[in-house]
C-alpha cells in the first residue's frame, strides 16, 4: 500500500527527515513511535502534501503510484486520509457540510454518482453513534469551539465516513481521557480490514493497548531507527527511546 | 471655493429647480444648503479622512434626479421580510402603490419627509439637502412593543437619487428596522444618502443597513446618531454593491450609560472600491462601544474601513473594543483599516485590533486534506471569514437573505443550498 524510500525532507532551512524507509502492507496497522522532534509529523504531514515540506530526496509510492506527485486534494480523493493532530476550526462551515463535500469529492475521483442525502445522513448517523457524538455537532462550524476530545472525535468521524484506504493519525491520542481514548480506539479498531492500511503516529503506548498494531517503528533523527511488533512498544514504554538510539549509533 | 465640479453641480441645481419648482419653504433651504456645499467644496483625496474613497468618479456623475413618480411597472422587488412593515421608494420618489399606508401604526408614525433634514455640515450631506424631494420619517413612541419596519430604496432608472430618512425614538421606545438600497441599474448612476437618528432616553434601535446597489453606481452616504442617556443604537452595515462606496457614519454617545454597537461588512471586488468612516464620539459616563468589521476585497477591489472613537474627558468609565478584520483575496486587492483612539481622560478601557491578511494556510490545507478543490476551499473560507459578524444579525429571516446575498458573491448555486440550509 505504502512505501517510503529514503525520504528526505527539509522544513525551511533545516532536514527533518534524513534517509526514512518504510513499508506498510495493504490490510496492516503500523504504529510509528518517537521522541518529540523525531520528525514523526513531518512524515505525516509530508504525506497528506501540506505545503512548507520540501522533499529533498527519496520515494513515495501509494498503491503503486507517485504519491509526491499528487495535489493534497487528489490524495485525498484517492484515499489517502490524515487525522489531523491539531484539527483547524472552520466557523461557518458546519460539518455536514464538510463531510458531504469529502466524501462527493472522493466518490466523483472515483466515477461514483454523488451520495443520496438521505442515505449520507443514516451513515454519518450511525457513525457519530459509534463515536458517541450528539446530532448537534452536525449542524455546528467544523471544530467551532470544540473541547480537544470532541476535535480528535470529529477526525475519527470524518475517517469513518470517507473510508479512506491508508488512514494517517497523528497523535489522535494526545488531549484525550481514558474514556475518550476508548472511543477513538473503537472507531479506529471499526475500520481495520483488509483492503486498508492505517498509520498511527504517537507518542505514547497506552493508545496501542486498545489499537494492537502489526508493526511498531521507532522514528528518531529522522531516520525509523528500528521495527518490531507490538510488543516493542512495550518495551518502549518501560526503557524509554534512549537505549535504540544508542544501539543504532 | 469654486471648481469645474461645483460649478457644474450648481448649474444642475438650479436646471432642476427650474424644472420642477418646490414650495417657497422648501425652494429656500434647498439654495440655502446648496449655498453651503460651495462655500464648503466637496472632500477630496487630499482630506485624509477621505484618501481610500473614490472621488474622481464624481467628475463624471450627473447629479440631478428623476422626476417621474416611482412606477410599479416591470419591478422585481426583493422578497420583503416577514412582520416588517414596507415603505418603497423607486427613484427616490415615495411608491404608495407598493408600500404600507403611511401614519400611525401602533406607536409608530411614518411620514413622507419633504421639509428640511436638520444635519450638520457635511458635503454630501447638503449636497443631498439641495436636491432631495421625497424622503421618510419615522417616529416612535415610548411602546412596549418593539416596531419593525422596512424602508427599500429601489433604483430603476440610472438617474441620480437623493435617499433621505429621519428617525426620532421616544423614550424606551424599540425599533428594528431594515434599510435596503437596491438597484438593477447597470450604468453610471450617483445614489447620495442621509439617516438621521435621534434616540431618547432608554430607546433602543436595531438598524439593518444594506447598500446592494448596481454595479456602476457612485455611492455615498452621510448618518449621524445622537444616543442619549441607556439608549442602545445597534447598526449592522452590508456594503456590497456600488462601483465607489463611501459611508460615513457619526454616532454620538451623549447621556451616560448609552451604547452603540456597529457591525459592519464589506465585500468587494473587481475595480470595486468601499470605504467607511466611522466616528464613535464618548462624551458621558459609562458609555460604550463595540465595534467589528469584515472586509474581503478581490480582484483589484480596495476596502478602506477608518473607526475613530472619541472619549472625552467627561467620559470616564467608558469602555471601547474595536475588531478590525480584512481578507485580501485578490491578487492587486488593498485593505486599509485603521482602528483610532482620541482618549482625553484616564478611567476608560478602549481595546482595539486589526489585521488584514491572505487566506489562513492551516484553514486552507485542512480543507484540501479533505478532497476539497483549492478553488471551492477558498470561497468556503471566505465565507468562514465574514460569518461571525452576519451571526449577529438577530432577525432570521434578514439573516438568510443577508447570508444568500453574500454567499452568491463567493459560492456557486448547490454549495450556498447546501451550506445554508
Amino acid at each position: 500500500m505504502l512505501i517510503v524510500e529514503n525520504l528526505h525532507v527539509c522544513v525551511g532551512a533545516t532536514a527533518v527527515l534524513k534517509g526514512l524507509t518504510l513499508t506498510v502492507p495493504t490490510g496492516e496497522v503500523h504504529a510509528i513511535m518517537g521522541p518529540n522532534g523525531s520528525g514523526k509529523s513531518t512524515l505525516a504531514y509530508v504525506l497528506a502534501g501540506r505545503p512548507g515540506y520540501t522533499v529533498t530526496a527519496g520515494t513515495v509510492t501509494y498503491d503503486g503510484q507517485d504519491l509526491l506527485a499528487l495535489a493534497p486534494e487528489e490524495r485525498a480523493r484517492s484515499g489517502v486520509f490524515l487525522g489531523f493532530q491539531y484539527p483547524v476550526e472552520i466557523p461557518g462551515v458546519n460539518n455536514v457540510y464538510l463531510l458531504k463535500a469529502a466524501l462527493n469529492a472522493q466518490r466523483k475521483q472515483r466515477g461514483l454518482q454523488e451520495v443520496d442525502a438521505f442515505e449520507f445522513l443514516g451513515v454519518v448517523r450511525e457513525k457519530m453513534q459509534l463515536m458517541q457524538m450528539p446530532e448537534t455537532f452536525l449542524s455546528r462550524g467544523v471544530n467551532e469551539g470544540f473541547s480537544g476530545g470532541e476535535k480528535k472525535r470529529n477526525e475519527i468521524l470524518q475517517m469513518l465516513v470517507l473510508e479512506p484506504r491508508l488512514a494517517i493519525l497523528d497523535e489522535t491520542d494526545s488531549g484525550l481521557d481514558i474514556d475518550a481514548l476508548k472511543v477513538v480506539a473503537t472507531g479506529v479498531n471499526s475500520l481495520r480490514g483488509a483492503e486498508r492500511s492505517i498509520v498511527l503516529v504517537t507518542h505514547y503506548q497506552r493508545l496501542l493497548d486498545h489499537i494492537v498494531p502489526d508493526k511498531v517503528h521507532v522514528l528518531a533523527g529522522g531516520r525509523i531507527l528500528r521495527s518490531g511488533d507490538h510488543t516493542l512498544a512495550h518495551e518502549l514504554e518501560r526503557r524509554g527511546y534512549d537505549w535504540v538510539i544508542s544501539e543504532a549509533a | 471655493m469654486s471648481s469645474p465640479l461645483l460649478t457644474r453641480i450648481a448649474a444642475e441645481h438650479a436646471a432642476a429647480l427650474a424644472a420642477q419648482p418646490p414650495a417657497p419653504a422648501s425652494l429656500a433651504h434647498r439654495r440655502k444648503a446648496l449655498q453651503g456645499l460651495l462655500e464648503r467644496g466637496l472632500p477630496t483625496v487630499r482630506d485624509e479622512n477621505w484618501r481610500y474613497a473614490n472621488l474622481r468618479i464624481l467628475e463624471k456623475a450627473n447629479f440631478t434626479p428623476g422626476t417621474a413618480v416611482g412606477s410599479a411597472d416591470g419591478i422585481d422587488l426583493p422578497a420583503a421580510i416577514e412582520g416588517f412593515t414596507r415603505f418603497v421608494f423607486i427613484d427616490g420618489q415615495f411608491a404608495p402603490q407598493l408600500s404600507a399606508p403611511t401614519g400611525a401604526r401602533g406607536a409608530a408614525t411614518l411620514t413622507r419627509l419633504q421639509g428640511e433634514l436638520p444635519t450638520d455640515q457635511q458635503a454630501f450631506a447638503l449636497l443631498n439637502e439641495a436636491f432631495a424631494t421625497d424622503g421618510a420619517d419615522i417616529q416612535v413612541t415610548a411602546g412596549a412593543a418593539t416596531v419593525d419596519i422596512e424602508v427599500l430604496f429601489y433604483s430603476a432608472a440610472p438617474t441620480a437619487a437623493y435617499p433621505r430618512l429621519n428617525v426620532r425614538l421616544g423614550a424606551n421606545a424599540r425599533l428594528r428596522l431594515i434599510e435596503r438600497h437596491v438597484g438593477k441599474v447597470t450604468t453610471p448612476q450617483f445614489i447620495n444618502s442621509v439617516v438621521r437618528v435621534e434616540l431618547a432616553a432608554g430607546a433602543a434601535f436595531n438598524h439593518y443597513r444594506l447598500q446592494e446597489t448596481g454595479a456602476a453606481t457612485s455611492w455615498t452616504d452621510t448618518l449621524r446618531a445622537t444616543v442619549a442617556r441607556d439608549a442602545s443604537y445597534h447598526l449592522h452595515l452590508l456594503q456590497v454593491g456600488a462601483l465607489a462606496a463611501r459611508s460615513t457614519v457619526d454616532v454620538e454617545l451623549a447621556g451616560a450609560a448609552a451604547s452603540t454597537r456597529i457591525d459592519t461588512v464589506a465585500l468587494a471586488d473587481g475595480p470595486q472600491v468601499h470605504d467607511t468612516m466611522i466616528v464613535v464620539d464618548h462624551k458621558a459616563t459609562h458609555t460604550r462601544t463595540e465595534e467589528n468589521f469584515r472586509g474581503i476585497a478581490g480582484g483589484r477591489a480596495r476596502i478602506g474601513f477608518n473607526g475613530l472613537i472619541i472619549v472625552r474627558d467627561s467620559a470616564h468609565h467608558a469602555d471601547s473594543a474595536q475588531s478590525l478584520k480584512g481578507l485580501i483575496a485578490g491578487s492587486e486587492a488593498e485593505i486599509d483599516l485603521r482602528p483610532q483612539l482620541e482618549i482625553h481622560t484616564d478611567e476608560v478601557r478602549c481595546s482595539h485590533g486589526a489585521t488584514t491578511g491572505k487566506l489562513d494556510d492551516a484553514m486552507l490545507f485542512y480543507l484540501l486534506s479533505r478532497g476539497i478543490t483549492p478553488e471551492v476551499a477558498q470561497r468556503l473560507l471566505k465565507w468562514a471569514f465574514i460569518t461571525d459578524v452576519v451571526a449577529k444579525i438577530d432577525v432570521p429571516a434578514l439573516r438568510t437573505h443577508v447570508q444568500r446575498s453574500l454567499a452568491s458573491h463567493m459560492l456557486d448555486a448547490q454549495s450556498l443550498q447546501e451550506l445554508l440550509s
